[in-house]
């Protein structure tokens, strides 16, 4: 997660060294919270021995590089710290997990960020490979986190290129003209969600999306309905073949 | 078929009740009128039908009183005038339905056939638009749906009356559509549970239940009147356990179920085949929303609205009626036959004199108002019935949504500009109280109706461009500021935008005249006596020298605020009994040179903005309660003035030429 620019982040333990079973772990923790760090300032630019000390919350931050470049993961040439392979691919995994965690977070189960950043840093360190691949099915290979900032690519989405398609998506992303199949809707408020189901709106129903602005316009059988754009990401829709 | 049907001989003196329910925009009104050869509003969108029609039918050789309904898509309701239409299902127990069903949208008509029967309701099915369920390749197996809900259905094209000679005699048949869809063991359980509290003679128990259970607010005076407070509580009881054990909110979980039902009696009948639909037709329904190709269209039919009602009804219609057949023709003779009976100066005077009855409130209403109103009620029906408006709404949407508004407002707000106090009725097809409140609000304040319109084409016809576009920016920019902070201060949530939109259709003329001829007699009954009586008032104000004393006491605001002469004080004060009738009186005054053109721009502004007119202000009461008629009232009257005022200073300030 980018400690760039938020503050120190309340309910996580802190792990030192002398630590037994749990030392083992929380290095590993430590490594992970370190690359993740490297990775976001390195999208900002290069990234300086000095300064990546001066942002870090991890206490043996210092020594854990040193431990990490012994390792081959990083290199500290010229107080500038760079990604060696191992530590590129290690520290692409973290951030993708971080970032497919803060997206389900906050689309499937609209946490306020408030809530979100904490449980995303506790996902990342949980979240094994095949569990995430399908997170990041269901979410339809999201490109970039709810803040913007791109998610690595993983193995299923580069499968998915080719052969499949995202899961579950908002109406909105469906293309003009393509048609879906409802599967679930998630309405702010019970008298829309019934005013929808009244007019044909239920999971389950195909809906061809007509247009998305001046206002969203679908078109169900043979009723054309037109509603707010906060109503249509509200419907979520598997694309029809 | 009769087998289903419980024969009870009616007694006599009671004439059968007969409504007809359906989705909006399914011909109900056309039925209507057919049957009862009445002819209420048939239009695009749901409201006109808000105000019940009923009427008396001979249909079939038999005397029945036909009810016309508000639209629903839902017996559960969302707004008011879906509530009218279930109340009435409701209330009397012998009423036999018509159920009107657009046959390309069979599926959200039985959605309502099913909840009829749930409410153990006689139904006759007419599929009506089957001309346009065939063009799209629709086939329907009538016969097989009459045989799956043991009801008659009929197929229909209302418009062109084809199909509906058979609706007299199938009445007789109409019985209880023999279609339950089965809702979970839970749901049922708890629709028993609620079956057996309720009153024991009351029909359509299960509907009630199912009503109850879905947590319907608009209930609560119907069990009032007749079940004690303990029961009550029960039932609520009831409810809110079952919700505990839905994840989603029952009324959705029931929908859920009964369109699961439809389906499946739509896979023995219903045929869709893949045919694509007139490519133009489509491509220019999808013109006509296109966020930036609907704007030229929305632009064009503005200014032939404009040219229409400005040019056609204000212009040549009011020059024709005002100076050839009341200036020649009518006053001329009416004046001679007055004088001729009436020897004493002030009966002269009051028919023909300058404040006569005759010759200023007969000419007025007929000769200025009249041809533009009814050429603006000509043109409103041509948007209703081509299915352009609900396309209007997609496209103020937006704007709209800056004033706390949905685009659905932008219906009322339309016919506004016809009619504020017809408008201000058809508030009722707002979902939220809050929508209401507004659109009431902003309509009495800034949406200038046809008459004065007319009115005021005729005066800008002196000024420049850019004295029309400052009086269109200040209207609007009030309306807008007014809404924006009226939306802040009335609590409330914002109404969702969703709204049905009906394919662009070719209006069938004789509709619109039989249309435009019933709005316009509505108008007159509505406009006239007003009239009348505002210049009645005002030759009783003259009379007893009073006129002056009131010009005298406003002088200080209309001269010295608003910079206008102390004579326009009338034409404000009459602007109350009738805002067009203000405009007229301005309309004389600039025409005869008494404006320069920035009082011009000043006093439009502050009689459109201006205290909605009496008849207006009556229906805001009737609608909203007096509290709020007065705090409307009260906010409008000192705000056009200011706004007036303003600008009056403003423009002098600077200095502006117009």
């Amino acid at each position: 997660m980018n400690r760039a620019n938020e503050g120190p982040v309340p309910g996580r333990k802190r792990h030192g060294r002398g630590w037994n079973e749990a030392g083992e772990k929380s290095e590993s923790h430590q490594r992970e919270e370190i690359l993740e760090l490297l990775w976001t300032m390195r999208e900002k630019g290069p990234v300086s021995v000095e300064e990546f000390l001066q942002m870090t919350e991890e206490e043996e931050a210092d020594h854990i590089l040193r431990k990490m470049e012994r390792d081959e993961w990083i290199s500290l040439k010229e107080g500038q710290v760079a990604f060696l392979e191992e530590g590129e691919r290690r520290a692409e995994e973290i951030i993708r997990r971080h970032r497919l965690a803060e997206r389900l977070l906050s689309e499937v189960f609209e946490l306020e960020e408030k809530y979100m950043e904490p449980s995303a840093c506790q996902f990342e360190h949980i979240l094994n490979p095949q569990v995430l691949d399908s997170v990041c099915t269901f979410l339809g290979h999201p490109p970039t986190c709810p803040h913007g900032k791109p998610i690595p690519r993983g193995p299923c989405c580069a499968r998915f290129k080719r052969e499949m398609e995202p899961l579950v998506r908002p109406l909105a992303d469906l293309k003009l003209g393509e048609e879906g199949r409802i599967v679930f809707i998630t309405p702010r408020s019970r008298i829309r969600l019934e005013r929808l189901s009244s007019l044909g709106l239920i999971p389950g129903s195909v809906v061809r999306l007509a247009q998305k602005r001046p206002a969203f316009v679908l078109e169900i059988g043979e009723t054309t309905l037109a509603l707010d754009e906060d109503i249509g990401r509200e419907v979520y829709v598997k694309k029809n073949k | 078929m009769d087998k289903c049907c419980e024969k009870k001989s009616a007694a006599p003196e009671v004439i059968p009740r007969v409504a007809l329910i359906g989705n909006p925009n399914v011909g109900k009104s056309v039925i209507f009128g057919w049957l009862t050869g009445q002819y209420v509003a048939v239009s695009n969108y749901p409201g006109t039908a808000v105000e019940v029609a009923q009427g008396n039918s001979k249909v079939g050789g038999r005397r029945r009183v036909i009810v016309d309904t508000p639209g629903i898509n839902n017996l559960i309701p969302m707004s008011e005038d879906e509530r009218v239409t279930r109340d009435i299902l409701l209330d009397d127990e012998d009423l036999k339905v018509i159920q009107v069903c657009d046959a390309k949208n069979l599926r959200r008509g039985l959605m309502i056939t099913l909840q009829l029967a749930e409410m153990e309701k006689p139904v006759v099915l007419v599929l009506n638009m089957a001309d346009e369920a065939k063009e799209r390749g629709i086939t329907i197996d009538r016969h097989g749906l009459a045989q799956l809900l043991e009801i008659p259905v009929l197929s229909t094209i209302a418009t062109r009356r084809k199909g509906l000679d058979g609706l007299g005699k199938v009445l007789e048949e109409s019985c209880t559509p023999q279609v339950r869809p089965i809702y979970s063991p839970e749901i049922e359980e708890g629709v028993t549970a609620i079956e057996n509290l309720l009153p024991e003679k009351q029909k359509g128990k299960r509907a009630l239940a199912l009503m109850l259970l879905a947590g319907d607010e608009s209930l609560q005076d119907w069990l009032h009147c007749r079940l004690s407070e303990q029961v009550i509580l029960k039932i609520e009881e009831i409810s809110r356990r079952l919700q505990s054990q839905h994840q989603e909110p029952l009324g959705f979980f029931i929908n859920q179920k009964r369109l699961n039902a439809v389906d499946r009696i739509l896979e023995g009948v219903f045929r869709k085949e893949k045919r694509s639909r007139g490519m133009g037709a489509r491509a220019l329904s999808n013109l006509t929303t296109h966020p930036i190709g609907g704007v030229p269209i929305l632009l064009a039919v503005l200014y032939a609205m404009y040219k229409w009602v400005g040019d056609f009804g204000a212009g040549i219609g009011v020059d024709f009626l005002l100076n050839v057949v009341f200036g020649k023709a009518i006053n001329p003779a009416v004046t001679w036959v007055v004088e001729y009976l009436f020897p004493w100066q002030f009966l002269q005077e009051f028919f023909v004199g300058p404040y006569g009855l005759v010759t200023m409130g007969l000419t007025y209403a007929i000769a200025i108002v009249l041809p533009i109103v009814g050429t603006f009620f000509f043109a409103f029906g041509l948007l209703e019935d081509s299915g352009y408006l609900p396309r209007l709404a997609v496209m103020v949407n937006r704007v709209f949504r800056v004033m706390g508004l949905s685009g659905k407002a932008v219906l009322p707000m339309v016919l506004g500009l016809g009619c504020d106090t017809m408008a201000t009725l058809t508030t009722r097809v707002l979902e939220t109280k809050k929508e209401r409140i507004l659109v009431t609000l902003l309509l009495a304040l800034g949406v200038p109706c046809s008459a004065q319109i007319g009115v005021m084409v005729g005066m800008f016809a002196g000024l420049s461009m850019k004295a029309i576009v400052l009086w269109a920016f200040v209207v609007m920019g009030s309306m807008i500021f007014v809404g924006l902070l009226a939306s802040k201060l009335i609590p409330g949530e914002k109404a969702d935008f969703i709204m049905e939109i009906p394919p662009l259709r070719i209006p069938t003329l004789a509709n619109i005249f039989i249309k435009t001829l019933a709005r316009l007699e509505w108008f007159l009954k509505e406009a006239v006596p007003l009239f009348l009586l505002g210049t009645f008032f005002l030759f009783a104000l003259d009379r007893l020298g009073l006129l002056k004393a009131l010009q005298n006491m406003a002088a200080p605001i209309v001269v010295g605020f608003l910079g206008l002469p102390a004579k326009a004080s009338q034409a404000l004060l009459l602007g109350f009994l009738r805002r067009d009738y203000g405009a007229a009186g301005l309309f004389v005054m600039a025409k005869a040179g008494e404006l320069d053109s920035i009082q011009i721009v000043v006093s439009l502004v502050t009689i459109t903005l201006f205290v909605p007119c009496v008849a207006n202000f009556f229906m805001i009461i009737k609608e909203r309660g007096l509290g709020q008629a007065l705090a409307m009232a009260g906010f409008i009257f000192p705000f056009a003035l200011i706004v007036g005022g303003g600008l009056n200073f403003l423009l002098r300030f600077l200095g502006v030429n117009l």
